[in-house]
């Protein structure tokens, strides 16, 4: 009963402060679930695979997926409820007259500044999941000993196969328009055939 | 300026409820790739094929839901759903858009646990993972194009970035600082150049 309320309540936080999408979600996910030890950076990511293949909202999907991955269906109900109800109330409360808050300076002025910081978490979110995935900087834990890894030392600096699909992936995200769903299926055939 | 308050005394039709839900749960289970890629799908549904929201409406729609805590793509069928329909409108878009995704992900969830000890399945994954990481530069790099549009901003967001990075700052603190910031500096940047891009 606990973890059901502590996964409500760390989703209905994140949702509030989900501002600009569910990826913004991630570091802060990451921190809240490593320190109560209920999910693992791997963990994570896989989950965020999950999420990003399901249709729907991804900051949705993610909190459905990590209350699964810590408590079972009860979880992912818990964390199912902390992610949207919170949100609906304020969706509920703005959608009265909603127009006049979104056009009203201050809070326009709030978003000049929100918007940047978020460009910089998400960053953050991608940075943070590179160096727990063994991609650049990997502990001994962490190494993806499949992979071509380039160390200083003893020291690890990255590792080629997975920069090699990360930089694909980006390119056909930024010039095509495959849909993300298609290209996590395909990594996975990839990464069967790489790794 | 397009207010509301009108939908509030509209007593729907059970059958205008369910052709929202219905409308909405077809949404919920192509849109693929988060809220970004709902909105020109959302946009199909109620602007070209209902007629329910005119298309100057939705922009702003759009733009509200962007600013709103919370996914993208849910706060938009939410506030589609209460202009057509007030708050029972809202409630079976809301409750439409969420059942396919909440069944797939739960399903998946499922099938992942079972397999994840198969080695095929764990080689699969290391192909996916930098995917995914892609897939999150990708979301900061569409963000990052639409909010960054001056040095201060471009500051902003390395600060935001470096405070994680080097000082490990809680992300929601950040936003909060970030807000504030945005408070403070919009008098000096509307006084500098008066276009003011929200």
């Amino acid at each position: 009963m606990t973890i059901l309320l502590g996964l409500f309540f760390i989703f209905a936080k994140l949702s509030l402060f989900s501002f600009g999408g569910g990826y913004v979600m991630v570091p802060i996910a990451m921190g809240e679930l490593e320190a109560n030890h209920w999910a693992t950076a791997a963990g994570l990511t896989d989950t965020v695979a999950i999420a990003t293949m399901s249709p729907g909202p991804v900051g949705v999907n993610l909190a459905i997926g990590l209350g699964f991955k810590v408590a079972g269906i009860a979880g992912a109900v818990a964390a199912f409820l902390g992610m949207i109800l919170p949100t609906t109330a304020v969706l509920i409360l703005v959608a009265v007259c909603f127009f006049k808050v979104y056009q009203n300076p201050v809070v326009a002025a709030m978003f000049y500044g929100i918007r940047p910081v978020v460009t910089g978490i998400i960053l953050y979110a991608a940075f943070s999941l590179a160096v727990k995935n063994g991609v650049i900087l990997a502990e001994p834990n962490t190494m993806i000993h499949a992979g071509y890894n380039l160390s200083f030392n003893t020291f690890h600096l990255i590792e080629f196969k997975s920069v090699l699909i990360a930089t694909a992936v980006f390119m056909l995200l930024a010039k095509t328009k495959v849909v993300p769903a298609a290209i996590i299926a395909a990594c996975g055939v990839i990464g069967i055939i790489m790794f | 300026m397009v207010c509301v308050n009108s939908t509030d005394k509209i007593q729907p039709t059970n059958s205008l409820l369910l052709k929202i839900y219905i409308t909405f749960f077809k949404l919920g289970s192509i849109s693929f790739g988060g809220g970004y890629a709902m909105i020109p799908l959302i946009e199909h549904e109620v602007v070209v094929q209902n007629h329910w929201v005119k298309r100057e409406e939705i922009i702003d729609i759009l733009a509200v839901a962007g600013s709103l805590p919370g996914a993208i793509g849910l706060n938009a069928s939410a506030l589609v759903g209460y202009k057509i329909a007030g708050i029972r409108g809202a409630l079976a878009s809301i409750i439409g858009s969420l059942c396919p995704p909440v069944m797939i992900v739960l399903a998946l969830s499922v099938l992942f646990e079972k397999f994840s000890s198969y080695k095929a399945v764990q080689d699969a994954f290391y192909g996916i993972r930098p995917a995914v990481l892609s897939l999150i530069v990708f979301a900061a790099y569409k963000m990052g194009s639409t909010s960054i549009k001056d040095g201060i901003s471009l500051i902003i967001a390395i600060m935001a970035f470096g405070s994680m990075v080097i000082f490990d700052m809680h992300p929601i603190l950040i936003i909060i600082v970030g807000a504030f910031a945005g408070l403070g500096l919009m008098p000096v940047k509307s006084a500098g150049s008066r276009k003011d891009g929200v």
